[in-house]
Formats: C-alpha cells, sequence, structure tokens
C-alpha cells in the first residue's frame, strides 16, 4: 500500500514554554511493497513521525495518505486506517496481556468481530509467520516465553490484523543477537509472503545497509537525505555531524583506504563486502 | 569470584542467566542452593544486607524506571539521604557524583527533559553517591542510540580506573573487548570464562551460543577462513586496521 505525505509539521505543546516542533514539514512518498527504514538521532523525530501514519498522532498542518485515503481528514474512520497499518512500538511485548499467547493474538481481530473460526485463521496465519509453532505456544502464558519468543507473539498480534503496511519502532532493542537476527528474518519473511509496506525505524546501520530500499535520515524533525543505502551513507562526515554513524564495515573500510590500501570504500556496506574486498586485495596468505 | 577493582562483562543469551546472576550479587534474589559472598558478607544475612547494597550498587537497562524524583541532583541525593549522612556530606557526594559523569551542569534539570544517555548517566551518578565499590550495570544500553551508548561506557571504564569493580552485563560485544575478563553464560551456566582474547579465541563455540563476535574478531576470523594470514588475538579495530594494512599492498 503506497504512502504519501505533504508538508507535514507537528508541533508538541503548541503555545506552552516547552513548544517544540518534533516534525518540520516533511514531504515523500513511499511506494507499495517499499522497505524503507528511518534512521536519526534520539530526539530527531522518527517515533514522532511514524505515529502519524496510523492516525495516531494529528498533524499540526500537512496531510498523510495511505493507500489513497487520507489518514489526517476528520471523514476518516481512524479504525479503518488501523486495520491496514500495523504498528509494533519499542518493546511490544509489554503490551502482551492475555492468559494465552492464542488470546492475546486473537485480540485485534476478535475487536473487529470476525466470527470465531476466521480468528483461529488468523491466529494461526500469524503464528506461522513469526515461527512460533501453534500446537506448541498457542495455549501458553504469554508471560512464560524466552524475550524473543515473547516479541514474536507480539509482533504477531499485530499481523493478525493483516495488515498492508507494516511499520516497526526499533524491534530488536534489547534482544540479544540470535533473537536480534530471527526477528529481522521474520520482517523480511512476512514482506516476502505478505508484499507488506515495510518501514522500520533502527539505531542499527549494519540492518539498515542489509534492508533497506530507501533510507530516510532524519535530523531536527526533517528529512536531511534519502535515498539507497548506498547513497545515503556516501557521506560519513555528514552523518557524523548529525549524531550517526556509518555501519561498521563501511567505516572500516573507509580507513583502510585512507592508509593507503586499494579498496574501494564506496562499495562496501556490509561486514561480508568488507571481507571480499579485503581477501580480493591479494593479502599475504 | 571477581577480583576487587576488576572489570568483568557477562554475556549469554536472554534468558540465559545472566540478570539473574547479577541480582544474587547485591540480595535482591538469594540463592537456592550455594553461597555469595560481597566484601565478606553472605548475602543470605539479614543484617548486613543494606551494606551490600550500599557496596554492590545496581544499574538497570531503562532509565524511565530508576529515576524517582523531579530534579537531577535529588534524584542522585536519594540514596545518600537514606544512609541517614549529614547534609554536608550529601551535598559533597551529590556534587561529586554528578561531576563522575559529566553531568553537574544538568544538575536541576527534570530527568525526563534528558536524552536516555543523559537518564542512565544519572542512574549511574546516584549509584556512584553511595561509594559503592562495585557497581553492577545489567544492559545499560539496550535502550540508548549510539552516541548515549558510548558515553554510558565511557563512563564505566572511567569508574573502573578510579578503582571501582565494574561488572557489565551486554548484548553488545564492541563493549566487552577492553575488560579484563569476559564471562559466557548459557542455560544457566558459565561455559566461557577468560581474558577477551582467550574467550573470543573460540568463534566457532561462541556462535553455537547464540551470540556474535566482536566486529574486528568476527572480520579477522571471516580473513583467516579466506586464507588471509591474520595473526591471531586480535580483538579491535586498530588492531585489524594494522593487520590488514601489514598483509595488503599498498596502492
Amino acid at each position: 500500500m503506497p504512502i504519501s505525505v505533504a508538508h507535514l509539521t507537528h508541533v508538541y505543546n503548541k503555545g506552552l514554554a516547552y513548544e517544540t516542533s518534533a516534525v518540520k514539514d516533511v514531504s515523500f512518498e513511499i511506494a507499495d511493497g517499499e522497505f524503507v527504514c528511518i534512521v536519526g538521532h534520539t530526539g530527531s523525530g522518527k517515533s514522532t513521525l511514524v505515529q502519524h501514519l496510523n492516525g495516531l498522532l494529528k498533524p499540526t498542518s500537512g496531510t498523510v495518505s495511505v493507500g489513497g485515503v487520507d489518514v489526517t481528514a476528520k471523514s476518516t474512520s481512524v479504525i479503518e486506517v488501523r486495520k491496514k497499518i500495523g504498528m509494533v512500538f519499542q518493546y511490544p511485548e509489554h503490551q502482551l496481556f492475555e492468559e494465552t499467547v492464542f488470546k492475546d493474538i486473537a485480540f485485534g481481530p476478535s475487536n473487529l468481530g470476525l466470527p470465531e473460526e476466521e480468528q483461529a485463521e488468523r491466529v494461526r496465519e500469524a503464528m506461522a509467520l513469526v515461527s512460533l509453532p501453534f500446537d506448541a505456544f498457542a495455549e501458553r502464558s504469554p508471560f512464560e516465553l524466552s524475550g524473543g519468543q515473547k516479541r514474536r507473539a507480539a509482533i504477531a498480534g499485530v499481523l493478525a490484523m493483516r495488515p498492508e503496511v507494516l511499520i516497526l519502532d526499533e524491534p530488536t532493542a534489547g534482544l540479544d543477537p540470535k533473537s536480534h537476527d530471527d526477528v529481522l528474518a521474520l520482517v523480511t519473511g512476512i514482506r516476502e509472503k505478505t508484499g507488506c509496506t515495510i518501514v522500520l525505524v533502527s539505531h542499527n546501520m549494519e540492518d539498515v545497509a542489509r534492508l533497506a530500499d530507501r533510507v530516510f535520515v532524519m535530523s531536527g524533525g526533517e528529512i536531511v537525505k534519502a535515498g539507497t543505502p548506498e547513497e545515503v551513507f556516501l557521506d560519513g562526515a555528514f552523518l557524523e555531524g548529525i549524531g550517526l554513524a556509518l555501519p561498521q564495515a563501511r567505516a572500516f573500510a573507509e580507513k583502510l583506504s585512507q592508509n593507503g590500501a586499494a579498496i574501494e570504500a564506496g562499495r562496501v556496506l556490509t561486514r561480508e563486502a568488507l571481507v571480499d574486498a579485503v581477501a580480493g586485495l591479494g593479502a599475504r596468505r | 569470584m571477581v577480583e576487587r577493582g576488576s572489570f568483568t562483562s557477562v554475556i549469554g543469551r536472554n534468558g540465559s542467566g545472566k540478570s539473574t546472576l547479577a541480582k544474587n550479587i547485591n540480595a535482591l534474589l538469594l540463592p537456592t542452593g550455594g553461597t555469595v559472598v560481597v566484601g565478606g558478607y553472605d548475602t543470605r544475612r539479614e543484617e548486613t544486607i543494606w551494606e551490600i547494597r550500599r557496596m554492590a550498587g545496581m544499574v538497570f537497562q531503562n532509565p524511565d524506571n530508576q529515576l524517582v524524583s523531579a530534579v537531577v541532583e535529588d534524584d542522585v541525593a536519594f540514596g545518600p539521604e537514606n544512609l541517614g549522612l549529614p547534609r554536608e556530606e550529601i551535598r559533597a557526594r551529590v556534587q561529586s557524583s554528578l561531576a563522575a559523569v559529566d553531568m553537574l551542569e544538568q544538575r536541576k534539570m527534570a530527568p525526563h527533559l534528558l536524552s536516555g544517555g543523559q537518564k542512565q548517566r544519572i542512574a549511574i551518578a546516584g549509584v556512584v553517591a553511595m561509594k559503592p565499590d562495585l557497581v553492577i550495570l545489567d544492559e545499560p544500553t539496550a535502550m540508548l542510540d549510539p552516541e548515549g551508548r558510548g558515553e554510558v561506557l565511557a563512563i564505566a571504564k572511567q569508574l573502573h580506573r578510579e578503582g571501582i569493580t565494574i561488572l557489565l552485563i551486554t548484548h553488545f560485544m564492541e563493549e566487552t573487548v577492553d575488560s579484563d575478563r569476559v564471562v559466557i553464560m548459557d542455560e544457566g551456566r558459565i561455559v566461557l570464562d577468560g581474558t577477551p582474547e582467550e574467550v573470543y579465541g573460540r568463534a566457532d563455540e561462541i556462535r553455537a551460543y547464540g551470540l556474535r563476535l566482536p566486529f574486528a574478531v568476527e572480520v579477522a576470523d571471516e580473513l583467516r577462513a579466506r586464507g588471509v594470514a591474520v595473526r591471531a588475538g586480535v580483538l579491535r579495530e586498530e588492531e585489524l586496521l594494522e593487520e590488514v594494512l601489514r598483509l595488503c599492498p599498498s596502492r
């Protein structure tokens, strides 16, 4: 589902002493099925921006339209919007509340008034998407799962709504490396299986370099750069100036290049690419 | 056994027992079997529990759950006030603790207006104000952006230089390479324990525990697998840079 944002501005505490413009005159288009990553320093406006996409926040000015529907118009039903746009917040497992994994995931569909068979069907489908085997997990308490499993159960609750756009705000924060990789693999898997548009907010430049079709770089409430990972990570000094870093592999490749190694740093974004480039230098064996 | 004045990092999957271990050290949890002795005191003895908690300060993952006051300096004063110290002493401790985490300038601010990294530094100042011998940091950087992570880690290293024993629990392998010792936990047991060189030399075992290697160690390992003769024991980026430059023909 395509997303179109035009001249979006959001001011917190308007008219008060603490008035702050969290998002300033932001415009962009996201194509149907695109994978967009949003990066930025804490306080750069990332979370405020994405909360406009499903109508959680109303813009001070500007418009947000998703699938051709103006989310910000008074006549638009917010419930219709939220059905189509799934939002996974930071630490989504804090929102688990039901007695069983099944009931927790079925909460959204049951609120839609769907018949029970349809709810069960959706729970099965969502659990399959997050690789939680139905028979082993459906009747367990969500609170006795491991950290990574809890997070997957929470994401399944969002997927059970069959969203056409999935927004994830730092979905891997606090997870160990294995669970981190698992959650990202399931996000790419969901995209492959459902064709969902994905908007991912992340601090992890390695993930961004690997996953994004396009990257939006935010600073001071504005999108200061947008493009493919190759384009966005061209200018390390610029990113550093706004409190961000290059992917580690790229930063390392640049240091090698500055120290005289015959390496094309601009082509290196991931660790694999770095290893390939260095191995290709004709190093001593 | 953790030596006085050492810097130990503890790594392991979610649910591997890291936090449970940490909470046993300052008697937030008591052992079901076995004993924990901190600075000579057994954690099961109720008379000395407060002395243990003063000696072994703890910083948790979520800064928002640890700050109790509406003003930064009041928050740092909370612990010393509970010790019943004289006013002048409390004031001096708040001053020096905030200076230690480089937050003196923000002392009159409301914590909720600070960044995540700054909030964590205030939480650490609150612990430092108790004049602890040991500081346990339980994933203190998990909720922070890269800049905040850097700030908190720098403070931990500085406290260590000042003689405080540090126990750092983390998922970020990079944060552990300067430790005296790295302990890897899995399913409630210590499975690897040694210097960073020793522990990260066992790359395959670490991967089998669902963990990752620090960046330079991983790259060095992959280069070796491709036949490049990177020396053993490379832990840091600077060391890897030196190695690759040594091995590769320059332009």
